[in-house]
């Protein structure tokens, strides 16, 4: 209630991935507290707000942006990514075509999106619908950090948005990475994952457009 | 020992005042409310008090019967008023199945047509009409509706055993057709019209659905299979015959608003949002302003609105309503549609920020009161400056080509 010192900020968040994965579930599950199998597809783009008490003195509001997750819609939807301060990236542990997208995804965010500070936005990779047993993963955790650091993820999580599993905690990991980039816009906090040879391999892509 | 018999019997009292406190939730029949006299074994009440709850009786008894009454009367007026509006609709149907159906060419532009049209098309008639309205000017036959489906068929039997030679074939298009694949569609039947249970595994049209989307995509593999057909080609099924629905299907989607936004012509899409924000600013200039002022561009709600022609996000009363003057006056309408929605809401929007008004159009209020909504759409005014949708239309498209031939760079 003493919100005369209370800080807030404002997120906007994006939440991607390939179509049909649960990007809507997960929302709806971290903002209402609910789960329907039936949700329809989102056409263009779905919003939420979910307010988050963070400590004494911080309050954060998270603009959730519901991308949809046909890649047809890609040219329109990536207007989208302007001034997010984070995403998701979503897919389906039972279908691994929805896995092999994820770089795509990865490499469509950050090739639109870089913070003020040069870097990528932070990224937390989340591996959904874990409750359905057929995990194309194989808990393979060791492989799973591997593949996140090389990806440029400061984190990745196992989650089910039917059985509520993991999706505060993920989200706690995306804002925890946001502040912190935020108060050290010029060195950011050492993160979890992401390695400096990431940013070299940007400035030969770079490079490689200034030669085209 | 007075004072307590006197308080034994005053305490009956305080349930019996919440009782007439609490009447106005009373069960509406008079048969629940019986005065009885106190059991034999307890001591009577006195004459005051029980002439009193006599008196409290009877008031409880008139007041039930008044709104016994009342309510009879009025279940009465609405008895009579579904026997209008199904009067109404009988009558209806014969118009259209008499005098309009027959005489189709004639009759579908008159004054006294149109206006019938406005008011909504009566179910059993709303298929024919929206089939004459939208035409054939593919030429598509049932047999090639029938071709369409084999060749789709064909394709996932071969995809389910080994896609990669599929791919190999089809190399000119491989890229929409594993978009096109029978999974995407698979994911998107299920979650079309969820709440309906029809659509799903084991409904009754998930077969249907699923074989119009397929033979669509290999009618056109071009444009393929695109988030937002399942909506259209569902509407269609619950009015049309599967090879007719078909037939409307594609013919709709060949429109050129339709194409445009299918096809993801992102350039064409944006001319289409400049000129709904003239009809826009024109229309609602303070709601226009916010908008601006909050940076909430068109296509955040338009694109849903559009790509489904609002039967994701109108109840489907509604949007059949608005399918129906969408057949009669064509692309201006979805347009229109989406500005009276706008200005039914426009008071509460303008309080809104951003996030709040995205979440409020991304996800409209279920209960929709349908006619003033549709008083709502027929308050827009389709002009601008003496100008009407298309040429407004027109206009935008030729400034971009000139636009775009003086630099090659992207708008936007």
């Amino acid at each position: 209630m003493q919100k005369h010192n209370q800080k807030e900020h404002l997120y906007k968040l994006l939440v991607i991935g390939d179509l049909g994965v649960g990007k809507t579930s997960i929302i709806k599950r971290y903002v209402h507290q609910n789960f329907s199998p039936h949700y329809r597809a989102t056409i263009g783009v779905d919003f939420a707000l979910k307010v988050l008490n963070w400590d004494a003195e911080t309050v954060v509001r998270l603009q959730l942006w519901d991308i949809a997750g046909q890649e047809r819609f890609g040219n329109m939807t990536r207007v989208y990514y302007r001034e997010a301060m984070g995403a998701f990236i979503v897919f389906d542990v039972t279908r691994p075509a929805t896995f092999e997208a994820v770089t795509k995804w990865k490499e469509d965010l950050d090739s639109k999106l870089i913070l003020p500070n040069g870097k990528p936005v932070p990224a937390v990779l989340l591996a959904n619908k874990c409750d359905q047993g057929i995990d194309v993963l194989m808990n393979n955790g060791i492989k799973m950090d591997q593949f996140c650091k090389e990806n440029g993820f400061v984190g990745w999580f196992e989650t089910s948005a039917k059985e509520n599993i993991n999706i505060n905690e993920a989200s706690r990991c995306l804002v925890k990475h946001i502040i912190a980039s935020e108060s050290d816009p010029v060195q950011a906090v050492e993160p979890d994952i992401i390695k400096p040879h990431l940013n070299s391999s940007k400035i030969v892509s770079c490079s490689a457009c200034f030669k085209s | 020992e007075y004072e307590e018999k006197t308080g034994r019997a005053q305490r009956p009292l305080s349930p019996k005042q919440n009782v007439r406190k609490n009447l106005d939730f009373e069960p509406l029949s008079t048969t629940a409310l019986i005065l009885e006299d106190r059991p034999a074994n307890l001591p009577a009440k006195p004459a005051e008090e029980a002439q009193k709850h006599r008196q409290q009786y009877e008031e409880m008894v008139v007041q039930a019967k008044k709104r016994e009454l009342k309510e009879a009367q009025k279940r009465k007026k609405q008895l009579e008023e579904r026997c209008k509006l199904e009067d109404s609709i009988g009558n209806a149907v014969l118009t259209w199945n008499n005098e309009i159906l027959p005489n189709w060419e004639t009759m579908c532009c008159s004054r006294k047509v149109r206006e019938l049209w406005w008011q909504g098309i009566p179910p059993s008639v709303r298929g024919k009409v929206w089939s004459l309205a939208i035409g054939n000017e593919l030429n598509i036959t049932h047999e090639l509706y029938d071709i369409c489906l084999a060749r789709a068929k064909e394709k996932w039997r071969s995809l389910s055993t080994g896609g990669a030679e599929v791919e190999c074939e089809d190399a000119g298009f491989s890229a929409a057709d594993r978009e096109a694949s029978l999974e995407l569609i698979k994911l998107d039947i299920s979650r079309t019209f969820p709440s309906l249970c029809i659509f799903q595994q084991g409904g009754p049209y998930h077969d249907t659905l699923h074989s119009i989307l397929g033979a669509y995509t290999c009618y056109r593999p071009d444009v393929g299979y695109v988030q937002g057909m399942s909506f259209i080609a569902a509407v269609l099924i619950l009015n049309l015959d599967t090879a007719d629905a078909f037939i409307a299907f594609s013919n709709l989607l060949n429109k050129p608003c339709q194409m445009a936004f299918f096809r993801v012509d992102h350039g064409l899409m944006l001319t289409y949002f400049a000129a709904f924000e003239v009809f826009f600013e024109e229309n609602l200039p303070k709601l226009f302003a916010h908008f601006k002022k909050n940076n909430l561009t068109p296509d955040i709600y338009l694109i849903d609105w559009i790509f489904t022609l609002y039967s994701k996000s109108l109840p489907l009363d509604l949007a059949c309503r608005v399918w129906d003057v969408f057949c009669r006056d064509g692309e201006e309408f979805l347009f229109r549609t989406a500005l009276g929605i706008l200005k039914l809401f426009e008071d509460i929007l303008t309080k809104m920020d951003f996030i709040h008004i995205a979440q409020f159009l991304t996800k409209l209020p279920e209960d929709l009161p349908s006619e003033e909504f549709f008083t709502s759409i027929a308050a827009i005014q389709m002009q601008s400056r003496n100008k009407k949708w298309a040429q407004v239309l027109a206009a935008l498209q030729k400034d971009n080509r000139e636009m775009e031939k003086g630099s090659p760079s992207l708008k936007r």
